[in-house]
C-alpha cells in the first residue's frame, strides 16, 4: 500500500436552538428543505436532494430530469447523535464512487432545547495527495461555481 | 447586506482595478490613477463607491488621502464566496430552528 500522509480534517460547528431529535431528522430526512440546491455535482437543475436515512443509505440528487446522482453513502448509521458518509465526490467535483474521503457528523445535545453539530470532513488523503489537498481547500473555502454565484450577484445587483 | 454592496461595486471593471491596484498597498488617488484610462476625479468617484461598499477606507496625510483595503469588509465578502460546509450548515440551522418553531413539540 502506499504510503499516505494525512491531510489536516476540516473541522465546522453550528449551534441549533432545537432538541436533538429534530436536528438530527431535518439534517438527515430533511435534506432536501435546507440543502443549497445550486451545490450539486450531478446534472442540473436539482429538483431534490435526499438521504436515505439508514446504513448504506446514499445521498441522492435527482436533477429536473429524473437523473439520479449518488454524492455519498451513509457507513455509520447513529441516530440522534451520528451519522458517517462516504465522500463520493473526486477533486474535479464529479460523482465518483471510487472515492473515500469521509463526512462525520456528530450532534450533541445542550439542554433539551440546544444541539451542537460538529462535521468533520476528513480521510482527504485517500484520494491522493494532490486531489486531497485540492477537495480539502475546496470543503473548507469554495465550492466551485461560486465564483459563478459571484458573478451572477453582482449583474444582477448591479441593474 | 455589506456583501451585495461589495459584489455590486466590484461589478464595474475599471473599480476592480482600482481594487486590485490597492492589494499592493495604501495609495493616493493620483498612484492609483497612474495608467488607468479615466480621469483622476473618476477614479475619486470610484474610491467612494468602494469606501461606501466597506471595502476600502481612507484617511488623511496632510493635504493627500491614502486609500487602502479595508480587511473586515474583505473577510465579509469572502466569508460569503468561500464556505461550503459552512454555508450548507447556516442553512440547516435556518431550517431546523423555522421548522421547531412552526410545530412545536410538546415534552
Amino acid at each position: 500500500m502506499a504510503e499516505q500522509v494525512a491531510i489536516a480534517p476540516v473541522r465546522k460547528t453550528v449551534r441549533v436552538k432545537v432538541p436533538i431529535a429534530h436536528a438530527f431528522e431535518v439534517f438527515t430526512s430533511g435534506l432536501t428543505r435546507w440543502w443549497p440546491h445550486d451545490h450539486g455535482v450531478g446534472k442540473k437543475p436539482i429538483r431534490k436532494v435526499l438521504m436515505e436515512p439508514r446504513l448504506g443509505g446514499r445521498w441522492l440528487e435527482i436533477s429536473a430530469d429524473g437523473t439520479e446522482t449518488t454524492v455519498a453513502t451513509i457507513t455509520l448509521w447513529e441516530p440522534p447523535h451520528r451519522f458517517a458518509m462516504l465522500w463520493q465526490v473526486n477533486a474535479q467535483w464529479q460523482p465518483d464512487a471510487a472515492m473515500k474521503s469521509e463526512v462525520d457528523v456528530r450532534f450533541t445535545s445542550d439542554g433539551p432545547d440546544a444541539t451542537d453539530v460538529e462535521l468533520v470532513h476528513h480521510k482527504f488523503e485517500t484520494m491522493g495527495a494532490e486531489a486531497g489537498a485540492s477537495m480539502r481547500k475546496d470543503v473548507d473555502g469554495g465550492w466551485p461555481g461560486l465564483i459563478a454565484r459571484f458573478v451572477a450577484e453582482a449583474e444582477r445587483s448591479r441593474h | 447586506m455589506a456583501y451585495g454592496n461589495a459584489l455590486a461595486v466590484l461589478a464595474d471593471p475599471t473599480r476592480r482595478k482600482v481594487f486590485e491596484r490597492l492589494r499592493n498597498g495604501p495609495r493616493a488617488v493620483g498612484a492609483l490613477a497612474e495608467g488607468l484610462p479615466v480621469s483622476r476625479p473618476a477614479v475619486s468617484q470610484h474610491l467612494k463607491a468602494l469606501k461606501d461598499a466597506g471595502l476600502v477606507e481612507e484617511r488623511s496625510e496632510g493635504v493627500r488621502r491614502i486609500y487602502s483595503l479595508r480587511r473586515e469588509g474583505l473577510r465579509e465578502l469572502r466569508e460569503w464566496l468561500d464556505s461550503f460546509w459552512g454555508d450548507a450548515l447556516d442553512a440547516f440551522k435556518l431550517e431546523a430552528e423555522t421548522s421547531h418553531k412552526k410545530t412545536p413539540r410538546s415534552r
